[in-house]
Parts: structure tokens; C-alpha cells; sequence
């Protein structure tokens, strides 16, 4: 995240994908669990016109400055990307795994996978995909240098090979469950034409060479601080989109976009401020969907910062955090309690919302009490301690949050300053040595349950946390293959945590997007706008 | 033949000068975005996990390991040679960059300069005239409004009030060419202009004040000249404060472009420098700080020139030895 940031930023926003506009569609704020924040807008019930679009204009909340997501890998040009690039697989509006370019696969062993290629498969210039040009695609996505936003996910990645004309074998190094998912455009691969990077010499994603893909829609402008254009092809091979073009518009500052929408120049307002939420639901003729976004917020501790390496400091500042008065309140209800690291959504493979959230309410949870966390301090050398929490600016629901929590510490006989930062510089405090405590706020692209516990606590992970149990916990996850022996042990990973409390969950977040009622979009989910979300919209009128 | 000689000599000492500064500014900038907090490879790597290895790669790609001497005169050698290198967060080359940018920073800067001068100076003028009287007053209470207002907030009003309570003008972003992109710079350069005509105002009456009240000027009225050529000798004294502080004006509109290109989301030079200067793209922000501080350095340089114009004093002490 960054860009996810960036600025954009730096702004990010939950996603995804799905099939088939149907008739009549209930559009409510939540689709998959959760209560939604208390000023959602009321039920409007959206019927499909069928008539084919214009111009679908999108607000994003900050610039793009690359749309490679391997080059600027935040939350938005995830989204921006998912319409125009597929990758071999793709997500279901579940965040089931289902077929993009690869029609289908089979798995040999458990770290073979080999993809059979769509023989309709074709970019937007016309030419069909190739087995070569999956097997370069997936070749510079796995380079730190040509793609350092996104080689970590195919760190395990063993080989890459064209085994046939319309075959690739892709090997991991060990069985690894969340490889799959890596190979899709929400992890790191998105399918682009090898005579296409090269006559770019690998320079793509800018405003002069744009991007090529698969996708429904191809990108035909690209102005930084400005605009891109997308319009819609006859090349994809799962039909033709009903909106000819979307005009995605930078508008960085909030009450600007609040404006233009209120002036009826927005159709699709992504990441409206929770601060906002009132006013947006108020304009007439949109609607305001708040979703869980796969986002997690917490307290991240940097054990090679005194006193931070002692668990019951750490601890301590877990028992001061009220949880509870921190969503209900200060984020209005657009927001979820986090009883661990992992969100109930990405653990849809194995249960429903109901059930997951039942599941990881067995961790342990560090209950808000402040005389508890008084006594833990007491015994340390933290009592009396100044430090700093930094936040950054494009999150000011964290700065809230950082203002409750620093007046609880306070009580308990710690001293922190709340600062804002810009989103840069905030993400330089990640880990840096200097910060002790911090906030971890992340957007989980693909939704697998190891995604973010697996970057907190596992090999190269931000709170200079070693254990090797941690390490074996998630490679033993990794390597199991029924959903629901994988989500009991990656509990028992987040139970790990929580023990130690080398990081204290504090929120699962929601997204606010705003829609003009003249847009309906299909299976709304938390997937959508990782999906090829472009196919899903369709031209609608309030029942 | 003479003067131009001097005249030559002068402009050549000026722009000797120029260049001593520009490369003392290059260093300044140089080492303050060295200095200055993030981490350019946490900001292309995000925030993920990510290998030792592939951190030393890209810091490698970067030259981030180099000493910072060698890093500056990296930069300075190449840019000697003309060559601004690649902005890391765009990767284009940053002439290019700057290039795409500077067409709409041009026209809302020129736009709200003339706008700001044409309102202010005709204003200041008055209230001089007019001093303590209703319309003094006025314009007084417009310009502190002016100058008091900040950008930001001004802009969202101007938006609330002329884009939506009153359409006229777009809300937000920088339109196509021709006569669309002057209806979308109309209300940005209003509010750039707002501070800076405030302040022009204030000078302009303050100097032909301090004009009307000059010696010369009650001399003039003694031998009973004519009221209206009387102001006529009084303006053209106050013209050289008044046209110091248009230049001085001219280089403080560059912080406001940045808050007022990002309120109407316009893709200036302003958002560039600001989102360069977080990211820590060393070749664009010095290539933009270079810039500015050449227009500022030949703003500076018209003045002293126009002085000369306008002052025979500082005429016969620069050209005629």
C-alpha cells in the first residue's frame, strides 16, 4: 500500500469481480457481513436498463504515477489495472479463485501447477496471447528491479515454463497455498505482450507507453495529477462491457470531490471519507456502499526498540486500547473490531462470515483494561516513557484512533505525541529502528487469509520479530490444502501473536463508495474492484 | 555606444551572479531532500515484506549507496551536460515530465498576475487618492480579506460558490485546450490572485502616499501645477516600489500554485513538486527548483532594468559612469 497509498496516494480501497448483470438488483452497504456504518444510505432498488453506457466518470483520491502495478503497487492502481490486465487466474466476487487467462489447471503435485491457456485469449491490439507471453509476463513480475512492488509474492516462485502451445508449468520452491492467488492480477501477474515491454524496453505503465492487457477495457490516456481514459474492446473474450469508456479523475483533495459530485460530475466516488459520510449520503441521486475492504489496522511494535522488546510493555499498551469505543464511536460503526490480524472475509474459503468471526474470537484477546495494563507497566522500565505515533495523512481515521489511544496511555503513565506525516514518510517509520510503536494499516489485495499475518510475523516482517515457530506455522499453513485445516492453523499463528503481542489488532476497515444511481454494478462484494469491475457495471434507473 | 557598453557589463555581471546562485542552490536542495525524512525504496516497494537482496538491488539501481558527494556531482555533471535524468516516481525523463506540466502552471501563474495587477494597482492608486475616505476603507477591508483568507479555504468557497450554487465555472481539473481550459484556470487563478493583489494593493497605496506626500509633490502644488499632472509626476515616482514588489509578488505566488493546483486538481508543476518532493524523486525536484529559481533570477534582472527605465537616477549611477 502505498500509493496505497499513495497520497496517495495514497487512499485505498477494498475490490473485486463477478458475471452477469441481473435484472433487478438490492443494493444495500453490506454485502458480506458486518454492520454497516450508521449513515449508510437507504435501500435503493436499481433496475438494469440495458442500455449501454457513455462515459462511466470514477473520482479517485489521489494521483496515479505509474499504472504498472509492479512499478506503483498501491491500492488504486491495483483497481485501476484490474479492468485493463488480467492475470492467469482471477477472483470470484468471493475471493474464490476461478479462471482468467488460464481456461483451467491441474496440479500434479503440490507445487506444480500447470495452466491451460484460453485459445480465445487476445490483447487489446488485436493479437492473440501467447504461451511465451504468459511465461515473460510472470518472469519480470518475479524481478525486484522491474517490478519491485510485487516480486515478493513469487519469492517462492521455482520456474516458469511454456510447456506447450497453449501451456505454462508453473512450479513453487514448496507447497504453498497462497502461490495460486499470486498468479493473479491481485497478486502479481498481469498478462501484457512481450513485443509490447520490449519496444517500451520494459518502461511501461507511463503516460507515453501506457499499458497492455486482456482485459475489457484498454487504456487510451494517461495523464498524471490529471485523468486516465479507458474505453471499452471487442477483444476480451468475456463479451463486450456496457460502458464505452471510464474516465478515472486524480481529485486529491476531499471537499473538491464532495463538489464535483454534489454538481453531478461523478459517477463512482472510490474511498469517501468516513469524516464525510453524512454529506455524501445526502446527495441526491447517489447512493453510498460501505463494504468491508480486506483492510486491517493495528499497533505494529519494533522489538529492536527498547522498551518495546519486553512483551508486557507491549502488552500493556494492547490492554489500553478500547477496541470497541474505537469502531462503534470514532469510526461511526465503518469499521470492525479486530479480534486478530486476518479479516472474517478472507477466510471465506472456509467459512461464512458468521462462523469466521466465531473462529477467531477463540485468539486470545487483550480486553481493554486500564488498571491491568497500569499494573503490567508498573513492573517495567517503560512507566514514565515519551514516544511518538505517527499516522499517515491520507488515514485520518487512524489519526482519531492515535488520539484515543495516546490519552489511555497516558492514564497508564506513557506519554505519546500524535503526529501526522504525509504517507511517505510515514511508510519509512515502517520498521525503521526509530519507532518503536507504530501503526500497520494494510489492504489485502488477494484476500488470503496469510497475506498480512504472514508479512507481520513471518521471515522479513516489519516488528523485527524472530521466531521460528512463527516461520513454521506459516509454512505448514502454506502447505495444507483443505481451507479449514489451514485457517485452524493460521490461528494458531495469530494465537501466537497475541501471546506475544508483537502486534495489536485494533480494526478490520470499510470503504466507502459512492455511486450515481444512474450506474448499477453487479455482485457487489469486497472483490470487486480487483476484478474486471468495468464488465460489471451496467446502465440503471431507481425502481 | 558607452551606455551599452556599461549596460552590457552590468547584464553580464547579473547573470554571472545568476549562475554562482543557481549552483549554490542546486547544492542547498540537493542535501535538504537528502536529509529530509522517508525512504525512496520504501516508497517503490510499498508497504510489503521484501527480501535483503532486493533492497540492495534497488538501492544499487538508485546509486542510494554512493557517498552523497559523489551523488551530487553525479547529478550536477549530468545536468551540466543537459541531462535531468529520470524521474523515479514517473519514470519518464524529467524534461519530458516538466515539459507536460508547465503549460497549465504558465497560464494560472500569467493569469492570476495580470489579473491581481490589473484589479489591485488601479485600487491602491484610488485609496491613495481617496485616503480615509469610504472607498479607502473598502478597499482596505477587501484587502485584508485578500491576504487573510487561505488559499485552501478560498477555493472551496469559490467551488461552493461559482461551480455549484451558481455554475459557471467547472469545479475542478485543467480542461481541454483553447477557450474550456480558461473557463476551468478562471476560478484557481481568482484565488491565486486574491493574496497577491492584496498585497499589491497595499504597496501600491502605500507608495503613491508616500509620493503624494514628497517634497516635490508639494513643490509642484506650490507653483500651482495642475492637480491630475501632479499625480501623473507622483505615479511615476511610486512605480518603482510598486514594480519591486510585483516581482517580489511574482515569486511568492510559487507556494500558493501548489495548494491551489492541488484544491482544483490541476496537473501543474505545483502537485509535481510537492508529490516529488515526498517521494523523494531527486531528479525532479531539482530539475523544478532549478527552474524557478532561473525564473525568479531573470524576474529579478527585468526589475533592475525597468529601474533603470523608470528612475534617472539609478539611470546615471548604472549607465553613464
Amino acid at each position: 500500500m502505498q500509493k496505497v497509498l499513495s497520497r496517495s496516494l495514497r487512499r485505498r480501497i477494498g475490490t473485486a469481480a463477478a458475471l452477469v448483470a441481473t435484472a433487478a438488483l438490492v443494493l444495500t452497504g453490506c454485502a458480506t457481513s458486518g454492520s454497516s456504518g450508521g449513515d449508510a444510505a437507504p435501500d435503493v432498488k436499481l433496475v438494469d436498463t440495458g442500455k449501454d453506457i457513455d462515459q462511466v466518470t470514477v473520482a479517485f483520491p489521489g494521483s496515479l504515477a505509474n499504472l504498472y502495478i509492479g512499478q506503483e503497487s498501491g491500492i488504486l492502481n491495483y483497481n485501476l489495472a484490474a479492468t485493463v490486465q488480467e492475470g492467469l487466474v482471477g477472483q470470484d466476487s468471493s475471493g474464490k479463485v476461478v479462471p482468467a487467462i488460464a481456461e483451467s489447471w491441474t496440479t500434479p503435485d503440490d507445487s506444480t501447477f500447470v495452466f491451460k491457456l484460453r485459445k480465445d485469449a487476445r490483447f487489446q491490439n488485436g493479437d492473440p496471447v501467447t504461451a511465451d507471453d504468459v511465461v515473460f509476463s510472470i518472469k519480470q513480475a518475479a524481478d525486484p528491479e522491474a517490478s519491485p512492488g510485487i516480486y515478493y509474492y513469487l519469492t517462492n516462485l521455482a520456474s516458469v515454463e511454456k510447456t506447450g502451445d497453449d501451456e505454462v508449468t508453473v512450479k513453487s520452491k514448496t507447497p504453498d497455498a497462497t502461490f495460486l492467488v499470486g498468479l493473479s492480477n491481485a497478486g502479481a501477474v498481469v498478462i501484457t505482450q512481450q513485443k509490447f515491454w520490449e519496444a517500451h524496453k520494459g518502461n511501461i505503465g507511463t503516460s507515453d507507453s501506457l499499458i497492455l492487457g486482456t482485459g475489457p477495457y484498454k487504456v487510451t490516456e494517461f495523464q498524471p495529477d490529471s485523468h486516465v481514459t479507458l474505453e471499452r474492446v471487442d477483444t476480451w473474450w468475456g463479451g463486450v462491457p456496457k460502458a464505452k469508456s471510464i474516465r478515472v479523475n486524480f481529485i486529491p483533495d476531499a471537499n473538491t470531490r464532495l463538489a464535483a459530485a454534489k454538481k453531478g460530475d461523478i459517477d463512482i466516488a472510490f474511498n469517501v471519507p468516513i469524516n464525510q459520510a453524512a454529506e455524501w449520503s445526502k446527495i441526491d441521486g447517489m447512493r453510498l456502499e460501505a463494504l468491508n475492504d480486506l483492510s486491517y489496522v493495528g499497533l505494529l511494535f519494533d522489538q529492536n526498540v527498547k522498551p518495546f522488546d519486553n512483551v508486557d510493555v507491549r502488552t500493556a499498551i494492547a490492554e489500553s486500547i478500547d477496541r470497541d469505543a474505537i469502531a462503534d464511536k470514532l469510526l461511526r460503526g465503518y469499521g470492525e473490531k479486530a479480534t486478530a490480524i486476518m479479516t472474517p472475509e478472507s477466510l471465506s474459503a472456509a467459512y461464512d462470515g458468521k462462523e469466521a468471526r466465531k473462529e477467531l474470537a477463540k485468539v486470545p484477546q487483550h480486553d481493554f483494561d486500564l488498571d491491568a495494563a497500569k499494573k503490567l507497566l508498573a513492573g517495567t522500565d517503560a512507566k514514565g516513557l515519551k514516544t511518538e505515533l505517527t499516522y499517515p495523512n491520507t488515514g485520518p481515521q487512524l489519526g482519531i484512533a492515535a488520539q484515543a489511544i495516546a490519552e489511555n496511555l497516558k492514564k497508564i503513565g506513557m506519554e505519546v505525541t500524535v503526529k501526522e506525516v504525509p504517507i511517505e514518510e510515514w511508510l519509512a517509520t515502517i520498521g525503521d529502528g526509530k519507532h518503536g510503536l507504530g501503526f500497520m494499516w494494510y489492504f489485502s489485495t488477494t484476500g488470503d487469509p496469510a497475506e498480512v499475518n504472514g508479512y507481520l510475523l513471518g521471515a522479513d516482517n516489519p516488528n523485527a520479530f524472530k521466531s521460528d515457530e512463527a516461520t513454521n506455522l506459516i509454512a505448514e499453513a502454506n502447505a495444507l490444502v483443505d481451507p479449514k485445516e489451514r485457517a485452524q492453523k493460521l490461528i494458531e499463528l495469530e494465537t501466537l501473536n497475541a501471546n506475544e503481542t508483537v502486534n495489536a489488532p485494533i480494526w478490520w476497515g470499510k470503504s466507502l463508495t459512492a455511486f450515481s444511481n444512474t450506474v448499477g454494478v453487479t455482485d457487489y462484494s469486497p472483490y470487486t474492484f480487483t476484478g474486471v469491475w468495468g464488465a460489471k457495471l451496467f446502465a440503471a434507473e431507481v425502481k | 555606444m558607452r551606455v551599452g557598453h556599461r549596460l552590457t557589463r552590468t547584464l553580464t555581471l547579473r547573470i554571472a551572479s545568476v549562475v554562482l546562485i543557481l549552483l549554490v542552490i542546486s547544492f542547498l536542495s540537493f542535501t535538504l531532500l537528502y536529509l529530509a525524512p522517508g525512504d525512496l525504496v520504501k516508497n517503490l516497494l510499498g508497504n510489503r515484506p521484501s527480501t535483503p537482496a532486493a533492497i540492495e538491488a534497488i538501492r544499487a539501481q538508485y546509486h542510494l549507496d554512493d557517498p552523497f558527494f559523489v551523488r551530487y556531482l553525479d547529478w550536477l555533471f549530468s545536468a551540466l551536460r543537459g541531462d535531468f535524468g529520470v524521474s523515479i516516481r514517473l519514470q519518464q525523463p524529467v524534461t519530458k515530465v516538466i515539459e507536460s506540466r508547465i503549460g497549465v502552471t504558465a497560464e494560472l501563474i500569467g493569469f492570476s498576475f495580470v489579473l491581481a495587477l490589473v484589479s489591485a494597482v488601479p485600487l491602491g492608486i484610488l485609496s491613495a487618492a481617496r485616503a480615509g475616505k469610504r472607498i479607502d476603507r473598502a478597499a482596505s477591508a477587501v484587502s485584508l480579506f485578500g491576504l487573510s483568507a487561505p488559499s485552501f479555504a478560498l477555493a472551496i468557497l469559490a467551488i461552493s460558490v461559482f461551480s455549484l450554487l451558481i455554475p459557471i465555472f467547472p469545479a475542478y481539473g485543467a480542461g481541454d485546450e483553447g477557450f474550456d481550459r480558461f473557463l476551468h484556470l478562471v476560478l484557481p487563478s481568482v484565488v491565486l490572485a486574491a493574496g497577491i493583489g492584496a498585497i499589491l494593493m497595499r504597496m501600491t497605496r502605500a507608495a503613491v502616499l508616500r509620493e503624494l506626500e514628497s517634497d516635490a509633490v508639494t513643490f509642484a502644488r506650490s507653483r500651482g501645477i495642475a492637480e491630475a499632472k501632479i499625480q501623473r509626476i507622483a505615479l511615476r515616482g511610486a512605480l518603482i516600489p510598486i514594480v519591486t514588489s510585483a516581482g517580489l509578488i511574482l515569486t511568492f505566488i510559487i507556494g500558493g500554485t501548489i495548494i491551489v493546483e492541488t484544491v482544483f486538481a490541476l496537473p501543474g508543476l505545483g502537485q509535481l513538486l510537492e508529490e516529488a518532493v515526498l517521494f523523494k524523486d531527486l531528479p525532479v525536484v531539482q530539475a523544478i527548483t532549478l527552474l524557478v529559481a532561473t525564473a525568479i533570477a531573470i524576474i529579478t534582472i527585468l526589475v533592475d532594468v525597468s529601474y533603470m527605465l523608470l528612475d534617472p537616477r539609478v539611470r546615471a549611477r548604472e549607465l553613464v559612469g
